[in-house]
């Protein structure tokens, strides 16, 4: 089963994977030719009209968009966030309903095979595919930077992951919620909300103190983003809430798979 | 059959659909080896009844125990002695034939590939084609063959000759009749009652989401109903001397009844008339349980 499920999605996978990965080397390829002294001193000047809360919400205000890591670490892990949380609840959500939209559930059910396992194998193809996604991007963007410009590798390295933290406990989240409903295009919608729904409460958290708390209800806060461009270094505190969030939601999602009506 | 004799137990099954109900108190044994057939209009639970068995959709009540053992839905070793094949097929579109075969069969730890070609044969299923492309006919029949190909003790069909064509259909129901003699029990749900008599031992009959009746189809034969079709040009006295209610009229001149009287009493009665056609035939399995329904509607 766990075969066929990475059969399934894997068409899904390299479309999302490639088209990200595309926009990224034309990014690269691009980068050099667009900036020289003129160029740098243009955005410079524009930097000074945004707002500070704008510039720290694409951590432009901690990293300078004048090299190719610059606007990385700036736009474009912000970029690379929502594309992989918009993937992950997506895959979440549909790895779960899809044998109940082709109504091959009941197919399924009356095989020998227990429901926690047809959970489990569903989980893992996902969790693969999420971490392949985050893994895949990762390297395509270490040999586009290679190519264009100097930069801090263990720092690299520790942004590449940082995405994974959000996005997993994205991936968990829908397919927990996907336990109560039994329509996918549904499911689809309320995945996308959610992943930009979250970003943008993100945002806001960062705006000012009052609203600060916002960052409790969303999974991009366990994706620190800042803390690695400044510090160079992982919170282990979010690695580990995401793991606990993790687990809740994957235990969550088997007892309530295991009592739902499928058919 | 003995008691001990008992395969599968079905206990006050029940289940509703929020408030609507699918299958009420359903209590039945079957016996090694019987082939069991479940009868009713659509609507009447039938479906209901095979999926709660097979533990496809939650029970509201009831239990279901076979060889001794309480069927749920974490029951794995159940399920590998069971043969599935629901009324309306939906499998691995992106599949072939062969895939989906081959997917089938990694579920199960025997070797099970010789059953699968002999079924394959028996269908005359092509394996190279996709699950998409397959006719109703023949996903129905890709079906079959993943219901009966792991060798299972029980086997549980819902509509399966729907969309069969006829010479499908029999050989389907030469499958179904050497499972049978190989002693596999057999759960046969249809609405259509002429292919109960063909395989079953015992029916039961469903409606609005009761089991009403478990007869034997040996005891509905020996019942001897009787259908008498009249032509003549004085149908309605006919009717009148014989004294019958329950008339279907034809047309002006032809009336059919079910007979209640003697052969020989009908007989020299008729003989009093001037008779066009007669014609006296035994009840098709169909006008008896519409016979039994027309009773039991009569009786609530």
């Amino acid at each position: 089963m766990f075969k066929r499920e990475m059969k399934v999605y894997l068409k899904g996978f390299f479309i999302w994977t490639l088209i990200t990965a595309a926009m990224y080397i034309m990014v690269f390829m691009m980068y050099p030719h667009i900036m020289n002294d003129n160029t740098k001193e243009s955005i410079d000047e524009m930097m000074k009209i945004f707002p500070e809360d704008i510039l720290k919400a694409f951590n432009m205000d901690i990293a300078s968009i004048d090299t190719a890591f610059g606007w990385l670490k700036s736009e474009g892990f912000v970029f690379i966030l929502l594309v992989v949380g918009a993937y992950a609840g997506i895959l979440g959500s549909s790895i779960i309903l899809k044998e109940e939209s082709d109504k091959t559930i009941e197919y399924l059910n009356s095989l020998p095979v227990k429901r926690t396992n047809i959970v489990i194998s569903k989980m893992l193809c996902g969790l693969i595919y999420v971490v392949a996604m985050v893994a895949g991007l990762g390297i395509i963007n270490y040999v586009g930077l290679k190519a264009t410009c100097e930069f801090d590798e263990k720092q690299y390295m520790l942004l590449s992951v940082t995405p994974l933290f959000s996005s997993l406990v994205i991936y968990m989240l829908g397919m927990f919620i996907a336990t109560f409903t039994h329509k996918t295009k549904k499911m689809t919608g309320i995945s996308l909300g959610l992943v930009f729904g979250s970003y943008i409460l993100q945002v806001i958290s960062g705006l000012s103190e009052d609203v600060e708390f916002f960052k409790y209800f969303t999974p991009f806060t366990l994706a620190d983003v800042r803390n690695v461009i400044e510090n160079t270094e992982l919170e282990p505190i979010l690695i580990i809430i995401s793991l606990v969030l993790c687990v809740v939601l994957f235990v969550g999602t088997l007892v309530h798979y295991n009592r739902k009506e499928l058919v | 059959m003995t008691k001990n004799n008992t395969i599968m137990k079905i206990e006050g099954l029940t289940k509703y659909y929020g408030k609507v109900l699918g299958i009420e108190n359903l209590s039945l044994e079957l016996n090694k080896g019987e082939v069991f057939g479940i009868i009713g209009p659509n609507g009447a639970g039938k479906s209901t009844t095979m999926r709660s068995i097979m533990c496809l959709i939650n029970k509201t009540s009831g239990k279901v125990f076979v060889e001794g053992n309480e069927f749920t839905k974490y029951s794995i070793d159940i399920k590998k002695i069971i043969g599935y094949l629901p009324s309306e097929i939906h499998l691995y579109e992106d599949l072939s034939v062969k895939q989906m075969l081959d997917y089938h069969e990694s579920f199960y730890k025997e070797d099970i590939h010789n059953r699968r070609n002999e079924l394959v044969e028996l269908l005359q299923l092509d394996e190279n084609k996709m699950i998409e492309d397959l006719s109703l006919g023949n996903l129905k029949k890709v079906g079959i063959v993943l219901a009966f190909m792991h060798n299972p003790k029980i086997i549980i069909l819902d509509e399966p000759t729907s969309g069969l064509d006829p010479v499908i259909q029999k050989k389907f129901f030469d499958l179904v009749l050497e499972e049978k003699e190989k002693g596999t029990t057999i759960l046969y749900s249809t609405h259509v009652l002429s292919e109960v008599s063909k395989v079953c031992h015992r029916v039961g009959i469903v409606r609005n989401g009761h089991l009403d009746k478990i007869e034997t189809i040996d005891s509905i034969k020996q019942m001897a109903l009787k259908y008498v079709t009249v032509t003549s040009s004085k149908v309605d006295e006919i009717v009148s001397e014989l004294g019958i209610k329950d008339v279907t009229k034809v047309n002006d001149t032809t009336v059919r009844f079910k007979n209640d009287i003697t052969m020989d009493s009908l007989v020299k009665k008729l003989a009093e008339f001037e008779i066009e056609n007669l014609l006296i035939e035994e009840a098709s399995l169909e006008d008896m349980f519409m016979h039994y329904y027309q009773e039991d509607d009569t009786n609530v």
